[in-house]
């Protein structure tokens, strides 16, 4: 039998090897240690660490953390492997690792597809759930707080504001909650809407404006922002992606975390393409129901199309693709029957709002 | 007779170190930690930082015997449990000197300060634990820096540092590294450091313009400079015997090492970094030479055993490396 074996020992007082003569009984789980021809003693299986270095194999014993034994047989290293194994002395890391690096790299990859399907498939109705459960005063918190920032660096027309004010008191915006507008003073064209109710529409897009059906347009489509909560979901949504990434790429390296990153916030904005959609198509329906002309939601686009030739405004940079967005304007609008009204008080208050 | 001992105990020894890491099998360590920290959503962190810390530490060999990592996960996450409490803490205190108190410039000053702070507590305790988790041959390595002592001194560098207009701070980085290496024990065999703030200062001030003028070009030289001072300032002693670290690390060795690591991590999105990892660790050990008359067959243990690990996770918490 060749569970004898000689190796060698470092007793844990001095750096000095010594011969040693290990017996390994895996009846007992024992290893019976014969030291420097003269001490002998016993390790219990139970309490021994190792490491594998090739053939060579370094024991440990936790009772006496400091003190090696090494053995350098192929033949020995396999027959403890599998007694420690049989005393279920090696973690799940080791078991792992012995799969071999092909059997291992597969699992992962495995593992990594089920995250992805999840990340598109699971994700977004989660983050949407969630969205549901969170009380609408964390909108207006959230909304507030960003508002007030906003305000330290731009300033409110009082003037226009209280006509935009009175112009949407006009429509039925399909609002469960009280919308506030503000205009403010900006070269920039730009309007966005808080989770608040809060819109805010800057002077430099009403400028451009034409009719008032395009100011209803824009209504339309930023209510419906405030009325489908797409801030509050695009940002559980935005929290639960960034939680996966970041548990993914906890422990490997920064190239890989970044590409990752990125194709979170390409991700992101293709999700928020969604959201325009809809609220394009929420915004169409509510021109629809105050009896305006549908179009002004075309010529809206056509308006900030043309702003886009001299710079990039924000609104079309958050909303790309204008041209789907138009022809599915058209294909609704072409498929829908309404009516329209000639609305001369939205035109009046429009063409005080312009001036 | 006596003349004889002498000549017997002065013969240099030879000292050999190697590398013996390979990508592969660093690779399929991180792949494992990967996917067990991910089914346990994180918490196997410092189980996966020990596998890996230990992965390194046996591949490294003085004259054909490994060096040992024996840290554990549950230290580690010991350490990392009470770094999250000081990061709740800190912020805790942070919010009611804001919202309650409402004095804010006195919360922020508060709140740099607080992490400012444990940068010295950090450094030694990482040194602490580190050094008491390595050992060779069954002989461990301590730290025997005092607290009290490095925090005191930390605040007194950085006052000079502040005062002199970040100056200072060449003699910061280089007491401190003189101070933690010559409390380094390994057994009954000391450390010290000769390292000083005005050679490092100069040092880095001709790679930094040779760099600019060079169009980088220098970098890889400097990096090379910057390697031989941390090596050749290391010296250990055992009584009468001394060992003197050398590099022999070039200028080129670096520009190479660096651009074929760039290379296989850019070129396989970053999977590759195992085997660049494996390579540096080998350019390292490669180029590190020891000369001396310490019997490495006749060390002693002295050092007792330390398990607290809580400036090894702040260390690797702020991402502070220790070089």
């Amino acid at each position: 039998m060749k569970n004898t074996i000689d190796a060698k020992y470092y007793d844990g007082q001095s750096s000095a090897p010594l011969k040693a003569i290990v017996v390994l009984n895996d009846r007992t789980n024992e290893f019976h240690l014969q030291i420097a021809g003269e001490i002998s003693f016993v390790w219990l299986l139970k309490d021994l660490q190792f490491e594998q270095y090739g053939h060579i194999l370094e024991v440990r014993n936790t009772n006496y953390s400091d003190a090696i034994l090494k053995i350098d047989d192929k033949y020995f290293s396999e027959k403890f492997y599998a007694a420690m194994k049989q005393n279920n002395s090696i973690d799940i890391h080791t078991r792992l690792l012995n799969l071999g690096l092909s059997k291992i790299t597969a699992i992962a990859v495995c593992l990594l597809g089920l995250i992805v399907l999840a990340y598109f498939y699971v994700l977004p109705p989660i983050a949407e759930k969630t969205a549901a459960l969170l009380p609408e005063s964390f909108d207006n918190e959230i909304g507030n707080l960003f508002m007030d920032a906003f305000l330290r660096k731009n300033n409110i027309d009082t003037t226009k504001t209280k006509y935009l004010e009175q112009f949407a008191a006009e429509l039925d915006l399909k609002n469960r909650n009280p919308l506030r507008f503000t205009v403010v003073k900006s070269k920039e064209v730009n309007a966005f809407a808080l989770p608040n109710g809060q819109i805010v529409v800057f002077s430099a897009i009403l400028e451009n404006m034409e009719s008032f059906e395009e100011l209803v347009a824009l209504l339309g489509h930023e209510a419906s922002h405030v009325n489908y909560r797409h801030s509050i979901k695009m940002l559980c949504r935005n929290l639960a992606g960034y939680m996966t990434v970041s548990l993914i790429f906890s422990d490997v390296n920064g190239v890989m975390a970044l590409l990752a990153d990125n194709a979170q916030r390409l991700h992101s904005l293709s999700y928020s393409r969604g959201f325009e959609q809809e609220a394009d198509e929420q915004g169409l329906e509510i021109l629809m129901n105050n009896k305006v002309d549908p179009n002004g939601m075309v010529k809206l686009f056509e308006q900030l199309e043309k702003e886009s030739n001299i710079y990039i405004p924000k609104i079309i940079s958050s909303h790309p693709l204008t041209k789907e967005r138009k022809d599915n304007m058209h294909k609704i609008i072409s498929e829908t029957v309404y009516e329209i009204k000639s609305n001369d008080k939205l035109n009046s208050i429009f063409e005080y709002i312009k001036n | 007779m006596e003349n004889l001992m002498t000549q017997n105990t002065n013969q240099k020894k030879n000292y050999d170190f190697e590398f013996f890491g390979k990508g592969s099998e660093y690779f399929a360590i991180m792949i494992v930690n990967w996917l067990l920290t991910l089914v346990t959503l994180g918490l196997y962190y410092p189980w996966a930082r020990a596998k890996r810390l230990r992965y390194v530490y046996g591949q490294t060999a003085l004259n054909n015997e490994r060096f040992h990592f024996a840290g554990t996960g549950k230290e580690m996450f010991r350490g990392f449990i009470k770094i999250i409490l000081f990061y709740i803490a800190v912020m805790i205190s942070y919010m009611v000197l804001l919202k309650v108190v409402k004095l804010p410039l006195l919360a922020i000053l508060f709140l740099y300060l607080a992490f400012f702070a444990i940068i010295p507590f950090a450094i030694h305790g990482s040194f602490r634990y580190r050094m008491s988790r390595t050992s060779y041959r069954g002989i461990r390595f301590g730290y025997r820096g005092n607290r009290n002592e490095i925090v005191k001194k930390f605040f007194k560098w950085v006052f000079f540092t502040i005062i002199t207009f970040g100056i200072y701070s060449a003699w910061l980085q280089m007491n401190i590294r003189k101070y933690t290496h010559q409390n380094i024990r390994y057994g009954d065999v000391e450390f010290s450091n000769n390292a000083n703030g005005g050679d490092w200062l100069l040092l880095n001030l001709k790679g930094y313009f040779l760099t600019i003028i060079t169009l980088g070009i220098y970098s890889f030289w400097w990096q090379s400079e910057i390697f031989a001072y941390y090596i050749d300032n290391m010296r250990m002693t055992k009584g009468e015997q001394r060992i003197k670290c050398s590099s022999t690390a070039t200028g080129g060795g670096f520009f190479e090492l660096l651009i074929v690591n760039f290379l296989i991590t850019a070129f396989t999105l970053g999977f590759g970094k195992a085997w660049a990892d494996m390579r540096t660790q080998k350019f390292i050990f490669d180029n590190v030479k020891m000369e001396g008359d310490i019997n490495i067959d006749e060390i002693h243990q002295t050092e007792d055993e330390y398990t607290n690990a809580f400036g090894e996770d702040a260390m690797d918490f702020f991402e502070i490396d220790l070089a």
